[in-house]
């Protein structure tokens, strides 16, 4: 047996010892606890392969209640490993100066730490100092190199030749690309053209369709030439179904080709209206225009709601069998006679 | 499952584009990466099982996995494991810095903006792309063709300048180039709407009156527009019709949900039908939490369930609804959003007659090193 093993309690007392301990002084006597444990396992290591090599055997790390506390007062006595100086602390729980005491004593002394690691940390300063100078050294090249760059894609972004935000930029791979300020993974397309056969031929026997080639009303009778896998059946409320239309298919395609003059319905209602007027003319019908008094009353505006409803009535019937008769462009005729048989009776 | 070692078969390169004809005018912006996409991929499956062939050899044997599933297919056809390839090639990609987009095919190109469901983003995104070719210096001329519920002019900011409609076109009551409400901002684009809110259209006349406006501008003084973009009412009924009727190409826009992925599915069966082969699609509203939360489907789980090539990935984004109310698109913003740039990117892979190559998976925050804690 060690000297270091003679400290070890019993192991009937180890489970309550530990957690009380463990309990209590959790933080502070992590560090020593640690320290000290290791130095224990080397030290009974170092006894059992030292002095008894023929029973070499491993000593498990036994967790108790007391604490092996070593302070590292003397570098030379800490160098031997059989003259360990090793304190034990009883924790018991019962007295925290002890406690701290212990923690104390078992840090070692700054002066000690300051003289062996000065040359380590000037080493290590120096390392941080050149570091920082060459960091600054890169930045300020690299600032002076954006100034100076001439003729790159960024001058021709910063004289407007280029759009520096519809950039994209692609990897050195190819195997990345960054737009928008987001880089994003490329991977290529796996369809072939051989999968784009298949799909085909899959759709072909799906889908087995006629183009329908006329549209029917519901209702409508199907003409005997035309076959019906091609009619397209519409509801009556369909914007397409609507009832048959005053222009022929003919006038329509020409309407779509006419490139110059004027179109064809503006041309005709125009023309309408000239011959009207001619034929006015002609017929010599204004002079035998008589003035209706109560359409008179109509442009007179102010009066007009003085007027008896009964008049309300009777005029708007009036525009209602006038608009039912006559078109829009022959109710403006109307309009133009009646102004020149307003002229005519003032001459 | 998607397994994560996915082949990479197809990689960032440039395009080879067909029929391209040089632009005298210079590109309005400097722009950026044609080829680079943007889109948001989560690496692994989700809850519908996706399981396609990754290799070429297998497609004799077609996996309609997941497609039976959600499309009610019950077609027991064995599945193949993907290869995993020890080393994935490395993504290529090439930086359009200096050229502008060819234009690619004959013009004018029509193109349809369809979906199938509703609220998708259709007219948002005909508005946007529409906006982002008249900057790239091309003429377009957008059609609206949602007969009862047009909202391509709000979203433009037009709805006071519309006058006249295609209805009055074909009545007679004006001329084409007086309905084309031409836009102060861009003055290559030009808008047209089949109607007004309250008025019809006859019955007959519908996808015949398109083809008869488009070739119309063809034939105009002032020369062919490059694009004829429509803007396709929802659904598959008359308006439907009617609106992919004189197109050659369709882009179809979709949302990484299962509905609208069923709706386009059917969508584009009927366009292939109708003999329109040019289909790619735009993948709206992708939101990357969602995605990485295994809560939303990835781009490339979309790509798998309806395999068309892609046109773009355009982000959830808050700005989309205030530049709807301001009635100014999203390309214009300033600075712009990501989802402007996806729309500018797409409009460019449009002209080019081009598709994705690559998507792109969100990441952390741009890394900065020690150093830039000093300006570094």
């Amino acid at each position: 047996m060690t000297p270091s093993q003679t400290h070890l309690p019993s192991r009937h007392a180890l489970p309550s010892m530990s957690s009380l301990w463990s309990l209590r002084v959790p933080s502070a006597s992590l560090q020593p606890c640690v320290c000290v444990l290791k130095h224990r396992v080397f030290s009974n290591l170092r006894t059992e392969f030292g002095s008894n090599r023929e029973n070499v055997r491993w000593n498990e790390v036994r967790s108790d209640g007391r604490f092996v506390l070593r302070a590292v007062a003397d570098p030379v006595s800490s160098s031997e490993p059989n003259s360990d100086q090793e304190e034990v602390v009883k924790s018991e729980g019962g007295d925290p100066f002890a406690k701290f005491y212990g923690i104390v004593t078992s840090l070692p002394p700054v002066v000690y730490v300051m003289k062996s690691k000065s040359r380590a940390g000037y080493a290590f300063g120096l390392c941080v100092v050149t570091a920082f100078v060459f960091v600054v050294m890169r930045v300020f090249a690299a600032r002076r190199a954006n100034h100076n760059r001439s003729g790159s894609v960024a001058d021709l972004v910063r004289r407007g030749q280029l759009r520096s935000d519809r950039r994209v930029k692609v990897g050195k791979r190819n195997s990345t690309l960054e737009m928008c300020g987001k880089v994003y993974r490329l991977a290529p397309v796996t369809l072939t053209k051989e999968q784009q056969a298949i799909h085909k031929k899959r759709r072909s026997r799906a889908y087995q369709w006629k183009r329908p080639t006329m549209f029917l009303k519901e209702g409508d009778m199907i003409p005997p030439d035309v076959d019906p896998d091609t009619v397209r059946w519409i509801p009556a409320n369909h914007p397409f179904a609507t009832t048959a239309s005053d222009i022929d298919e003919d006038l329509a395609q020409t309407n779509v080709y006419q490139k110059h003059g004027v179109p064809f319905r503006i041309q005709a209602e125009h023309e309408e209206l000239q011959r009207k007027l001619e034929a006015l003319q002609m017929d010599q019908k204004l002079d035998k225009l008589v003035i209706d008094r109560k359409n008179a009353q109509d442009f007179e505006r102010p009066y007009k709601f003085q007027a008896s409803p009964l008049d309300g009535e009777q005029n708007g019937s009036h525009n209602q069998s006038s608009n039912s008769s006559e078109s829009e462009h022959s109710s403006s005729s109307s309009s133009i006679s009646q102004s020149s048989a307003e002229e005519i009776q003032k001459q | 499952m998607a397994s994560k070692g996915k082949p990479a078969r197809a990689t960032l390169v440039d395009v080879g584009v067909k029929n391209t004809r040089p632009l005298t005018q210079p590109p309005p912006l400097p722009f950026l990466a044609a080829q680079l996409c943007s889109s948001f991929i989560r690496p692994l499956s989700l809850s519908l099982s996706l399981s396609l062939p990754s290799n070429a050899s297998s497609a004799g044997a077609p996996n309609l996995s997941s497609t039976s599933k959600l499309f009610s297919f019950s077609n027991p056809i064995k599945t193949l494991k993907p290869l995993r390839p020890k080393h994935p090639p490395p993504i290529q990609s090439v930086l359009q810095w200096n050229r502008k987009p060819q234009l690619a095919g004959e013009t004018p190109r029509v193109v349809v903006i369809t979906s199938g469901k509703g609220g998708v983003g259709k007219t948002t995104t005909t508005a946007n792309v529409g906006l982002s070719l008249a900057r790239l210096g091309f003429s377009v001329v957008a059609i609206d063709a949602d007969v009862g519920l047009r909202n391509l002019d709000l979203l433009l900011g037009l709805e006071n300048r519309v006058n006249y409609t295609v209805v009055e076109v074909l009545n007679g009551d004006c001329r084409l180039d007086q309905a084309l409400v031409r836009d102060k901002r861009w003055s290559n684009f030009e808008l047209l709407c089949i109607s007004k809110p309250r008025s019809k259209l006859p019955i007959g006349f519908g996808g015949k009156a398109l083809v008869w406006l488009v070739d119309a501008l063809k034939s105009r003084q002032e020369g062919s527009p490059d694009f004829i973009i429509i803007d396709c009412p929802a659904g598959i009924d008359a308006g439907f019709i009617t609106a992919i009727t004189p197109a050659n190409e369709a882009v179809l826009v979709t949302t990484p949900d299962i509905t609208s992925l069923r709706d386009a599915d059917r969508v584009i069966g009927l366009l292939e039908c109708d003999g329109i082969r040019d289909i790619k699609m735009i993948v709206n509203r992708v939101r990357t939490d969602m995605i990485k939360g295994e809560d939303m489907m990835s781009v490339l789980d979309v790509q798998e369930m309806l395999g068309l090539a892609l046109l773009g990935l355009i982000p959830e984004d808050s700005e989309v609804i205030r530049s709807t109310n301001r009635g100014y698109p999203l390309v214009l913003n300033k600075p712009p959003t990501l989802a402007g740039l996806a729309f500018e990117q797409a409009a460019w892979r449009l002209v080019e007659q081009d598709s994705m190559k690559a998507v792109m998976m969100e990441e952390e925050p741009k890394k900065r090193g020690f150093f830039s804690l000093f300006g570094g």
